[in-house]
């Protein structure tokens, strides 16, 4: 018997995190992710863990790196346009490795935009929204389960190589119910008594900074970090391949929007097409090797996303073969509709024609 | 009998790189002492800033982070909680400019007071920015000339500079707020009591206590160690009060 | 005999403590300093000293590394 129940995706973030031993949420509120603090503004205070209502979404991340240095699990959550606003700490973080879990539901932009659902923070998330050459590993669920499950990894992958986390959700996903069980953590926990700021009682005094005016030092922190993020690549990618083995043409997607290129998938399938779906789950790092095997084979790959072509870059910098590179995209509202899809497909296919949208 | 040595919350054999005659060394040094006296330093997290104010985890000899300019109270109060969620009573303190506290984290700062955060805040005030070379600051007073006040602060033109820690005193969740000068031994000790009377209010839990601190800078104020003192006793104090504005 | 331990090498030449001292028991020495100005120096060979501790507060370099009050 499981212990499935019907849950939107913002409240199976915050009862994974409490699973994972999150200590403290810091958050202010922002459509389409308000639930999550809701949820912990009652919960965190009945169990004597720390809740602040923040006066700013820069106060909220500014709070995380003061909770993550002390060796705690922090969990900041927001959305676009005001993840923007956390984005000098978050670079921050990068620097002073300090394992901040920061989920953003997306919302619409550029600017205020609007609270329709869309994927346009790929960039934002992937390439570093803030200041110097740093990076932040990006996990993107694709139902309210792995909402959960994700987010329980967040904690254990930014504590286990000190750095932030972004969980990266598709604001209908947060959104959205779906039957969803919680698990209890399956992570092991990391020890973080060589780093954590919790008083010099039988050691020395520690600092945590991102200013070093040493050049040679500056250099080598930043050498490092790279380091690290290639340990990363080699051993935490992750992605999602469907009816790929025989597949000449490659569907690329992210995100709740996989689920719908499953679907166009399936279709052509029953039509004798050879159809798969690459679907990559850790954004940063970029399942870059595997699909630049897959591109082998392929003669077409299609990268459909709910922005104007944000992944297309990196599927683009992973494929080594002549495949056709096509696109199809909308910026925001609505998901684009598997028929819809399947129109631009079947005009990509016949014409070889890079489609818009 | 020895009446004064280097607090043992200063590392061994480091040198303060201020400018001659800057009392952030005092300020540190008071810290330092109160940190001694309080036998709080194997428990105490101290949270520098952006500007010159960020020096003090080169030589404060406790666990130390940096925060992103004007911040720091928001820092303090993730670490604060922390500690807490876990059952923990360590110190959390903040050490920042004036610029940094009253001007790009006054929001961070004004809002920790009312939430009443049980942390402590030092405020050095020295009517300028000085690590990035004596611009115009939140708290120049009218008149000053500056950087980029090249005439004068104008009230008309530049508006009004800020009355800390009179407006810290002013928040609900405070427990004390003082503003202190180091400009003669009588007003150094007086800081240091106040330093101290802020960090017992914390270990008390009472709320959020600040200490503002009036400050020379006689690099960019072009004036020697001894006439900054002077303006400080004989101009910044009159139109910034030396007392305490609040204590619960 | 009360006295100071002034560290040359921490010395900023500001000579704030050449004015706080209230029995005139600094004064600038014959050495350069890391400023390129003379260091000061403690000189008190009438054993005036009170041990009171000013110069070392006052000092913002924390130069005065000790005081002994032995009155």
């Amino acid at each position: 018997m499981t212990n499935k129940v019907l849950l939107k995706g913002n409240i199976a973030i915050a009862k994974a995190a409490l699973e994972s031993g999150c200590s403290c949420y810091f958050g202010y509120p922002i459509t389409p992710q308000s639930e999550i603090g809701e949820f912990l503004s009652s919960e965190m205070p009945k169990r004597g863990l720390g809740y602040v209502c923040a006066e700013s979404e820069i106060a909220a991340i500014n709070m995380a790196l003061g909770g993550t240095a002390t060796g705690t699990k922090v969990l900041v959550s927001s959305s676009s346009c005001a993840v923007a606003l956390m984005q000098e700490a978050l670079s921050y973080a990068a620097s002073d490795e300090l394992p901040i879990v920061l989920v953003n539901v997306m919302r619409a932009g550029p600017g205020q935009g609007y609270i329709y659902p869309s994927q346009g923070d790929y960039n934002q998330a992937v390439t570093g929204g803030g200041n110097g050459d740093y990076h932040t590993i990006v996990l993107s669920p694709a139902s309210v389960q792995e909402c959960a499950d994700f987010t329980q990894k967040a904690f254990y992958l930014a504590q286990k190589y000190r750095n932030p986390v972004i969980l990266l959700v598709d604001g209908l996903l947060g959104q959205m119910a779906e039957g969803v069980e919680i698990n209890t953590n399956p992570y092991q926990e990391i020890d973080n008594s060589s780093w954590r700021l919790d008083g010099n009682k039988d050691r020395t005094s520690r600092k945590i900074h991102s200013l070093e005016p040493n050049e040679t030092a500056l250099n080598k922190h930043i050498v490092e970090m790279h380091k690290k993020y290639r340990y990363i690549e080699e051993n935490e990618v992750q992605c999602e391949e469907y009816m790929l083995d025989d597949a000449d043409i490659i569907l690329t997607a992210f995100g709740s929007l996989s689920r719908h290129a499953k679907a166009v998938c399936n279709y052509y399938r029953e039509q004798g097409v050879k159809m798969g779906v690459f679907r990559p789950i850790t954004l940063y790092p970029f399942p870059k090797k595997r699909l630049s095997e897959l591109s082998l084979q392929a003669k077409q790959i299609i990268d459909i996303e709910m922005n104007m072509g944000q992944m297309l870059k990196d599927v683009q910098l992973s494929v080594l073969s002549n495949a056709q590179i096509s696109f199809v995209g909308k910026p925001v509202g609505s998901w684009l509709k598997k028929e819809e899809i399947i129109n631009i497909i079947d005009n990509i296919i016949k014409g070889g024609v890079n489609a818009g949208i | 009998m020895q009446v004064f040595n280097v607090p043992k919350s200063i590392k061994k054999d480091c040198t303060f790189t201020f400018c001659a005659g800057c009392d952030h060394g005092v300020a540190i040094k008071l810290v330092a002492q109160v940190i001694d006296e309080l036998n709080i330093q194997d428990r105490t997290l101290a949270i520098a800033s952006s500007g010159c104010s960020v020096l003090l985890y080169n030589v404060l000899d406790v666990d130390c982070i940096e925060s992103p300019h004007g911040r720091g109270c928001a820092v303090a109060t993730g670490a604060k909680r922390a500690f807490s969620a876990n059952g923990k009573d360590n110190i959390v303190f903040t050490y920042q400019g004036d610029g940094d506290f009253a001007s790009i984290g006054l929001a961070e700062s004004m809002h920790s007071a009312l939430r009443g955060e049980k942390i402590t805040a030092i405020c050095i005030n020295n009517t300028n920015y000085g690590m990035t070379g004596g611009q115009m600051g939140p708290t120049s007073v009218l008149n000053q000339v500056t950087t980029t006040s090249p005439m004068g602060r104008n009230e008309q033109y530049h508006g009004f500079p800020i009355k800390t820690a009179e407006q810290i005193a002013l928040c609900d969740g405070t427990c004390f707020s003082a503003r202190v000068a180091l400009y003669d031994y009588k007003n150094i000790i007086n800081a240091k009591s106040a330093i101290k009377k802020a960090f017992e209010y914390q270990i008390k839990g009472l709320g959020f206590s600040f200490v503002e601190i009036l400050s020379s800078c006689p690099t960019n104020w072009k004036l020697s160690p001894q006439d900054s003192h002077t303006r400080i006793k004989e101009e910044l104090s009159k139109i910034y009060p030396v007392k305490v504005f609040k204590e619960k | 005999m009360s006295h100071i331990k002034i560290n040359e090498a921490k010395c900023k030449s500001c000579y704030l403590c050449i004015d706080a001292c209230p029995k005139k028991l600094i004064q600038k020495s014959d050495n350069i300093g890391s400023m390129a100005q003379y260091t000061v120096e403690f000189n008190d060979t009438k054993n005036q000293c009170l041990g009171c501790a000013i110069c070392a507060m006052v000092c913002p370099d924390m130069a005065i590394e000790e005081v002994v009050n032995d009155k």
